[in-house]
């Protein structure tokens, strides 16, 4: 059997035509929540990004007693380097410990000045490739042989370590809560459109509902019934994703400038890619919303 | 196709005064019921151990009053319902037994007429009846040669670009019957096909089904048209509360209604 390709065509856009109030209700509906989905998205990227970068700060600070060998910590940091956890190790001297701590002091200078020598140590700081790995680098660091050389207070190793022991956790704990959230939310979003796309199908059936009725007495194959609506589910969700991601770039270009100036201290920023990733995920949304949503309409109410 | 109407002539009308006669064929088969029996939910059976037996090419008339069966019957042959029991031959293939997805294949070989005409109301005469054949993926060279000629055959010829709505009840059973025909099936099911029309047109409508059934094709006709099925006389099945009560040839409508 050759199958008709204009046929189906032409009754699409007739089909468009014809109905174009649903059509318009129908990318409306999906338009606004493919919309919502991104924004969700968008924020999500943008949380993460701020929650990456408080995470990036969780540091291990290895102080170093006073007089330490140098060939001591010279080995300890080899040590810490070979660790696969581990990103960097940097070196702080007494020096600039204390250049360091004047630096935050500026306002309280009558601090500076009571001040008698260097009361600072001199320290390693270790930063690792996944912070959420601190606590296992921390008991690493401990039973160190070369720590409990170098450390500042051999006796109480947790004194010559400063990782925010409690910080941590909660930040963690608070993080992994954002990110469950925003997948609940994502997809309370994909079940709306779903409902709203199944519903849509639902009528544009109801509306046909005559014409299905001769197809099926004339003998056309339940493919046949079937493809112009899922095509027609589709055709309306990668319209609704194309305006969705017009308004999500142009919502980005004008908020997220001022975003920045409002808050200089949070890094917010996304990349083009990031971008293009978020229109990638939500054409594709959009097709698989409007595929299953027709689907599940057809089964319900065209008993072919 | 050749033309069987001799053969049927020929048929002895038997009286069988079996509670459910069967009128046996000699020729082929198109339709054959073995002990079918329908039941709805909790009612009482639509259908009750129907045997039946229509031959390739006879015209014949389903009778009965409303409720009696009739519309199960045809719905059955159309495989919109299934027995809840015994067997449904059409056209050599068995109703009960067949998947769901073969069935658009066999009403590709049913033609159907209904009382309400069933035309697309923003459709011409030529686009009713080419959907019929588009929609079960006919080249636009076959809609273009057979759509004219199946109309030319229904004597629509200068209505071939008219909307339902501008057509008189009886075109647009013309209109509904080409599109049944267009396909050139081997079975036409007409569901009170006169039901909406007056007796002169009426008339006209047998007059072309009886056409049509000289091509070869079975005509199946539930109708309570009386006089119609007086004048044709020609084989008639009588239902009454979901049984045949009468089968004959050359016969009449028989209900005082």
């Amino acid at each position: 059997m050759s199958i008709n390709v204009g046929y189906f065509v032409r009754e699409s856009i007739q089909n468009f035509r014809r109905n174009w109030v649903m059509t318009l209700g129908a990318v409306i509906t999906i338009y606004l929540s493919l919309l919502l989905v991104g924004v969700f998205l968008v924020t999500g990227v943008l949380v993460n990004s701020v929650v990456k970068s408080v995470e990036d700060k969780v540091t291990i600070q290895i102080f170093l007693k006073d007089g330490a060998a140098t060939d001591d910590v010279n080995a300890l940091q080899k040590n810490l380097l070979a660790n696969t956890l581990v990103q960097g190790v940097e070196y702080t001297s007494k020096d600039k410990a204390l250049e360091q701590f004047k630096e935050d002091m500026k306002q309280s200078p009558e601090i500076i000045d009571q001040l008698e020598g260097n009361p600072l140590p001199a320290s390693l700081d270790v930063t690792l490739k996944d912070p959420r790995t601190v606590e296992e680098m921390v008991a690493a660091i401990k039973i160190d042989p070369l720590f409990t050389k170098v450390a500042d207070r051999p006796d109480n190793p947790e004194e010559s370590l400063k990782y925010g022991q409690q910080v941590v956790k909660k930040l963690f704990a608070f993080t992994r809560v954002i990110r469950t959230l925003e997948i609940a939310f994502v997809a309370m979003l994909a079940a709306v459109s779903l409902i709203f796309i199944n519903n849509t199908i639902r009528l544009a059936i109801y509306a046909r509902r005559k014409e299905i009725g001769i197809m099926r007495l004339v003998g056309a194959s339940n493919w046949f019934i079937r493809t112009p609506f899922l095509l027609e589910g589709v055709l309306q969700s990668l319209i609704g994703a194309t305006l969705a991601i017009i308004s999500i770039v142009g919502l980005q270009a004008a908020i997220m400038p001022r975003l920045g100036e409002a808050l200089p201290f949070l890094p917010v920023g996304m990349d083009t890619a990031a971008t293009a990733q978020i229109a990638g995920v939500l054409i594709l949304a959009g097709v698989f919303i409007g595929l299953l949503g027709s689907g599940f309409a057809l089964r319900r109410y065209l008993k072919v | 196709m050749t033309d069987i109407n001799d053969a049927t002539g020929q048929q002895t009308a038997t009286r069988v005064s079996d509670p459910t006669p069967v009128l046996p064929r000699t020729g082929p088969l198109m339709i054959a019921m073995r002990n079918v029996s329908k039941s709805y939910v909790t009612e009482k059976p639509a259908l009750n151990d129907v045997n039946v037996e229509i031959g390739s090419g006879e015209f014949v008339f389903i009778v009965g009053h409303s409720g009696s069966g009739k519309s199960t019957f045809i719905r059955l042959l159309l495989r919109e319902l299934t027995p809840s029991r015994g067997q449904i031959i059409v056209a050599g293939q068995d109703l009960a037994k067949m998947k769901n997805w073969k069935v658009p294949y066999l009403r590709r070989n049913i033609g159907c007429v209904f009382q309400d005409f069933k035309l697309l109301p923003n459709k011409t005469s030529f686009e009713n009846v080419a959907f019929a054949l588009e929609v079960i993926g006919k080249s636009k060279h076959v809609i273009r040669t057979q759509v004219p000629e199946v109309l030319r055959l229904v004597g629509l010829e200068d209505k071939i670009d008219n909307y339902p709505d501008e057509l008189s009840g009886g075109e647009q059973q013309r209109v509904s019957i080409a599109r049944a025909f267009v396909n050139r099936p081997p079975l036409l099911l007409c569901d009170e096909p006169t039901g909406n029309l007056d007796p002169q047109t009426s008339l006209g409508i047998m007059k072309l089904l009886e056409r049509i059934n000289k091509t070869g094709t079975t005509v199946l006709i539930a109708t309570h048209d009386r006089e119609m099925v007086d004048n044709m006389r020609r084989r008639v099945i009588a239902l009454e509360g979901g049984r045949i009560i009468r089968d004959q040839d050359r016969g009449v409508y028989g209900y005082v209604d």
